[in-house]
């Protein structure tokens, strides 16, 4: 039930075009005129208007809908990738698995949001990269885990049958131990969107996404910093929208691997 | 015992060794070449030509990587495009104020965690609240609770200092041995450098500690719960133990070790959350200066800050595994 909040909150960042009361991208002029760092609630301002008088609320909207879909994106290549890498070492065995893996632990023994700044910084900074650099230190984890379910399965009964029913190598990985790693991969995945959220806005937040004026969560709390003590929704509210994200992502993932009757 | 050292120890090597390459192939896929940074846009063909022979840009890959490799041995980073000196000069001036930001966030993440961890893991009434704080804190992204930090402690209450290591008022600081001013201040007999540096520590170190600690703490839980079915609990509950002793001195010692593993592993997302924390307390250190370096596409000062926060990772994680194999001998094997 719980789970269900994955593809209702993808709904919504669908949906933010026509959601967003305002242009994220231009100032709102209001009857009196200016609309610069208008209090949350105010002049139809839901979450208050920032330095040039753009509506934050529309700017929330839009960084929600290009942080979430940022995410999945990661998530599906690191699942994909990581799947692949671990399904050929898992099922192939011997020195495929050995070199596999290695270099699989060689990339989970870097600390890899600090690898990730320094690949956006190398590329120059964008969303595109900021993706791409996420998604190369993100995958070995889902390596590691979807090898070691493919090697527990690899002793199963039904493998061995499969095997002496002269089924292909290839069948045998895709149709024999594929199927059982989903799940193990499948919530993982879910309890990963959270961290990706967070560690993602970082990035951002250090100025290597989208250049200004996108509205994106992280930049825009950076941005937003420096009138922190007078005006302080224009950098809180993309913040609490980041922890709002997490939050909901973290109990649906919960949800997600209740589902699948793991502990 | 020492060859399972040996063993993790050139496992470490390898892994930097690897990381030299990754360093070596993003420099050359960098956006900013190397010879226009240092000559300008509108140098000269021949100077170029200079430029790049200097740096040694026209000889054969596999001779400029050995080149590469035999200077960072030599501690030699390359020159910052920026602020044309050497890159070693900058990390040396910024980073022990990011390692004793460090130790005094992954002291704080181990506290908490303790506090979670025990509080969670026991049968009495408040462990649900325990675990009921762990999922929602999990989720705030540091510069969330940097920004709270500051407008309440700082702005409502005036408690905390919001930014720097020391207080301008305090004078001449020391300036070593360690480069970690609660220690010098106490080796240097100034108690209230020590203090001063501590009050300026507080709020960043807790807001990169968060959420480690509760990653950390909750394996810690889970350890717990699991120790506490072993047979050696049950004999000390046989023998009457208050359940209390019994979760102190018989589990929580035999199931710190996953809770160690964790807190290495944790600290390869500190250090990302130190670089955005340094932006936001104005903190002296090397992630204030990757920031610094990042807009102008300063990638020696960039590769510089990402090599020392890497290979002091792959130490840690070396350095706790050799310990835990030390105090639990079953994990040498």
């Amino acid at each position: 039930m719980v789970a269900s909040v994955f593809p209702a909150i993808t709904l919504v960042a669908l949906l933010v075009p026509i959601l967003a009361p305002d242009n994220p991208l231009i100032p709102v002029t209001t009857s009196s005129g200016m609309s610069s760092f208008v209090a949350p609630g105010h002049h139809g301002f839901l979450l208050g208007s920032d330095l040039i008088g753009r509506d934050v609320f529309s700017r929330v909207l839009y960084g929600i809908r290009t942080s979430w879909f940022s995410a999945i994106g990661v998530i599906a290549s690191g699942m994909i990738i990581g799947g692949a890498v671990g399904l050929v070492a898992g099922a192939s065995g011997g020195l495929v698995d050995s070199i596999l893996m290695r270099i699989t632990d060689a990339f989970l023994a870097l600390p890899g949001p600090v690898i990730a700044i320094c690949v956006v910084a190398a590329m120059g900074p964008s969303l595109f990269h900021t993706l791409v650099a996420v998604a190369v230190v993100w995958w070995p984890f889902y390596a590691r885990i979807v090898r070691g379910e493919i090697r527990a399965l690899a002793g199963r009964t039904h493998v061995d049958a499969a095997r002496l029913a002269g089924v292909s190598r290839f069948r045998l990985a895709t149709r024999h131990l594929l199927p059982g790693a989903v799940p193990a991969i499948v919530v993982t995945a879910s309890l990963d969107v959270a961290n990706l959220l967070i560690t993602m806005a970082g990035l951002s937040f250090l100025g290597l996404g989208a250049p200004e004026p996108a509205p994106e969560l992280g930049a825009m709390a950076a941005q937003g910093m420096q009138f922190l003590l007078t005006d302080w929704w224009v950098a809180v509210m993309p913040g609490m929208a980041i922890f709002a994200l997490a939050l909901l992502s973290n109990i649906a993932g919960d949800g997600v691997r209740k589902l699948w009757g793991r502990s | 015992m020492t060859s399972f050292v040996v063993k993790r120890v050139g496992a470490a090597l390898g892994i930097v060794v690897v990381l030299t390459f990754v360093m070596f192939f993003l420099q050359r896929i960098s956006h900013t070449d190397p010879v226009h940074a240092m000559l300008g846009a509108g140098a000269s063909p021949a100077a170029v030509r200079a430029e790049a022979h200097r740096l040694g840009l026209d000889r054969p890959l596999v001779d400029q990587y050995f080149s590469y490799l035999k200077g960072l041995t030599h501690l030699d980073f390359g020159t910052s495009y920026r602020l044309r000196e050497p890159v070693s000069t900058a990390l040396a001036t910024y980073f022990p104020a990011t390692m004793e930001l460090t130790a005094y966030s992954l002291l704080f993440a181990l506290v908490i965690a303790l506090i979670l961890g025990v509080g969670g893991a026991g049968k009495w009434k408040g462990a649900g609240v325990f675990r009921a704080i762990m999922l929602p804190a999990a989720c705030i992204p540091p510069f969330l609770l940097a920004m709270f930090g500051k407008i309440v402690f700082y702005e409502h209450l005036n408690l905390l200092p919001a930014a720097g290591r020391i207080s301008s008022s305090v004078a001449n600081p020391p300036t070593g041995p360690t480069g970690f001013l609660t220690i010098d201040g106490l080796i240097a007999g100034k108690p209230n450098v020590t203090i001063d540096a501590f009050i300026h520590l507080l709020l960043p170190a807790l807001c990169i500690a968060l959420i480690p600690a509760i990653s950390i703490g909750r394996i810690l839980r889970s350890s717990i719960e699991q120790t506490m079915q072993m047979d050696h609990v049950r004999t000390a509950r046989a023998k009457g133990l208050k359940e209390r002793s019994v979760l102190l001195k018989h589990a929580l010692r035999n199931s710190v070790g996953p809770a160690l593993s964790m807190a290495g592993l944790q600290l390869g997302l500190m250090f990302a959350g130190v670089v955005v924390i340094e932006i936001m307390f104005n903190w002296p250190g090397v992630g204030w200066f990757l920031a610094q370096s990042i807009p102008q596409g300063d990638f020696p000062a960039i590769a510089g800050v990402t090599l020392v926060l890497s290979i002091t990772y792959v130490a840690i994680n070396a350095a706790v595994d050799v310990l835990q194999a030390v105090a639990d001998p079953r994990i040498r094997v």
